[in-house]
């Protein structure tokens, strides 16, 4: 296992894109959340009857441990940012014919996905790392007295890490089966707005069958939340009492891609 | 003594297309073996195969005595048709991952290869601002990494120039003299004659010919003759009652006989006792491209 971290690494340290994309990524989570702070902040100044009713409501969704929810349900947006890189990493190796040269070299059919399955690990790490410390900087941030509930919430990492690998995992099948880049990246994107079409669309029928869109199930493992979902308590309490249906859904799907992937590159030929 | 390679009835289709039909052969160790075809005839499926890169749909092939496995590859160094690395990498940091994966060689050895195909000089270059030929160095400098003793190498001169050619012929007889074993494909048949010990010979998937390259290219004796005299030589070669070739020009004159039929000292004594003295008596071996076309055509 060391070895296949090692050999990911050799690949990765001087792999520019990488590092551009994982600064971005670096921005953009922290830029989303505190967008949505200032958002925040400009509602609870607002004098009028509107605005304090609203700040009683809400309370401080960016104090501890309120922040651990608000933190992920925010970030999860920008997957499709570490999505790019993961595509590359799989995509890379069949423009460059090195998932033929890797095995030629000495690796097992298994040890090279799973070696591709260290790099989602990987990034995975690094989005949660990331997400773990804008948590903290914006919760002490936050903080106005002295909360012992600090972990309180603190589940939603776990959540958040879940909820990342799933979404990338889906990225990866996509390079893997599609191998061109730019067209695995092209159907990513295309499926994450189909998806949110046919949500809306499953939504308006009242169908449950959108709980189980791939995208959608590893989304509902983070609710919308709590000071926004105490606005609609019943279906705040609906969606988190979900939760845990949710987390045994995407499991399954996540297990079964990476089963698909292990399986078809024992079996095909590597062209 | 067990073949370094051991290759029985392998078959592999694409779809309708049969691109390999039950090819069996053994590589015996310390030999140069050539993988001969016309483009098309299946030489790098068959090594794509060997390398666990294809699956082949029948048949099957032992390393060393054992089924094919990711231990064995590692004691092999291998250049498969094209060469194969990360672009945006550098020589030395795609040979790092080569040493990574294999196991085969250190630090040392990955200077110590970029020197023996001239690439030291470029080392820190990336891949991609490489020449043909250099990256084409670059995969034969993988081959070599850690001085496995079994090389399997596709078309290695493919992109080369003459100087870079006769540089990799030099150093696979070397390497053969050092008792590696070498599995070569190639269409180049004027390389396969002048380094291969042995060989085989596909078309359309199907194994034509194998063994040594002097028993494939010597299927018979032509004895080839020259005198002062080339129309007296003729008349008198003409007595024996054997198929000749004339060549007025080179004033030559060539016998053929079925192989290891050719007795040299009594054509030199007819010719004599026939009062013709001999400038030439050789036993000329067939080029190996003409023995390639009889076999192929």
């Amino acid at each position: 296992m060391t070895s296949l971290i090692r050999v990911e690494w050799l690949k990765m340290k001087k792999y520019n894109a990488f590092w551009w994309i994982m600064g971005i990524t670096a921005l953009s989570y922290p830029g989303i959340n505190y967008l949505f702070y200032v958002i925040y902040s400009e509602v609870i100044q607002d004098q009028s009857k509107t605005g304090q009713l609203a700040k009683m409501l809400i309370g401080n969704p960016f104090s501890f441990p309120e922040v651990w929810h608000t933190v992920a349900y925010a970030s999860s947006i920008f997957i499709f940012i570490p999505a790019v890189v993961v595509i590359m990493f799989i995509t890379n190796e069949y423009s460059f014919k090195t998932h033929r040269q890797n095995i030629i070299d000495g690796w097992s059919r298994s040890q090279f996905v799973t070696s591709k399955l260290i790099d989602v690990l990987l990034i995975t790490l690094l989005i949660t790392g990331l997400y773990l410390g804008v948590c903290l900087v914006t919760g002490f941030a936050n903080q106005e007295r002295l909360i012992k509930n600090t972990w309180g919430k603190s589940q939603f990492i776990g959540l958040f890490a879940l909820q990342t690998f799933a979404q990338l995992s889906i990225a990866f099948l996509i390079g893997f089966v599609v191998r061109k880049a730019f067209l695995a990246l092209g159907i990513f994107f295309f499926y994450i707005i189909f998806e949110q079409f046919l949500v809306a669309l499953l939504r308006y029928y009242d169908s449950s069958a959108r709980f189980f869109l791939p995208m959608e199930a590893s989304d509902r493992m983070i609710p919308v939340p709590g000071f926004l979902g105490k606005l609609d308590p019943e279906i705040y309490k609906k969606a988190l009492d979900a939760v845990q249906q949710q987390v045994f859904i995407v499991v399954i799907y996540t297990a079964f891609i990476w089963g698909i992937c292990y399986w078809v590159n024992r079996k095909r030929d590597l062209k | 003594m067990t073949p370094v390679l051991s290759i029985t009835n392998i078959s592999k289709s694409y779809g309708y297309i049969k691109a390999l039909k039950g090819v069996s052969f053994d590589v015996p160790e310390g030999s140069v073996f050539g993988i001969l075809g016309p483009n098309g005839s299946g030489k790098t499926t068959l090594l794509g195969i060997i390398m666990d890169v294809l699956r082949q749909n029948s048949g099957d092939f032992l390393w060393f005595g054992k089924p094919g496995s990711p231990e064995q590859r590692r004691r092999i160094g291998s250049l498969l048709e094209t060469p194969n690395f990360y672009t945006y990498l550098s020589g030395t940091d795609n040979l790092k991952i080569t040493q990574a994966i294999s196991g085969r060689g250190n630090r040392k050895d990955i200077d110590m290869v970029l020197k023996k195909v001239n690439l030291y000089e470029r080392r820190w270059a990336s891949f991609k601002s490489f020449s043909l030929g250099m990256k084409q160095r670059l995969a034969i400098g993988a081959a070599l990494l850690g001085n496995p003793k079994v090389l399997v190498l596709d078309e290695p001169t493919n992109g080369l120039d003459p100087v870079g050619i006769a540089e990799i012929r030099k150093l696979i007889v070397e390497l053969k003299e050092q008792g590696h074993t070498i599995i070569m494909a190639s269409h180049l048949l004027d390389e396969v004659e002048k380094v291969c010990t042995h060989a085989a010979i596909l078309k359309t998937g199907t194994l034509i010919t194998t063994g040594l390259v002097d028993e494939i290219m010597m299927d018979e004796d032509v004895v080839e003759l020259s005198a002062v005299d080339f129309q007296a030589l003729k008349n008198v070669i003409s007595q024996l009652g054997k198929e000749m070739i004339l060549d007025e020009r080179a004033g030559t004159v060539q016998i053929v006989f079925p192989k290891g039929m050719a007795k040299m000292d009594e054509i030199n004594r007819h010719c004599f006792n026939n009062g013709i003295v001999l400038t030439q008596l050789v036993l000329r071996k067939k080029r190996l491209e003409a023995r390639f076309f009889e076999l192929t055509n």
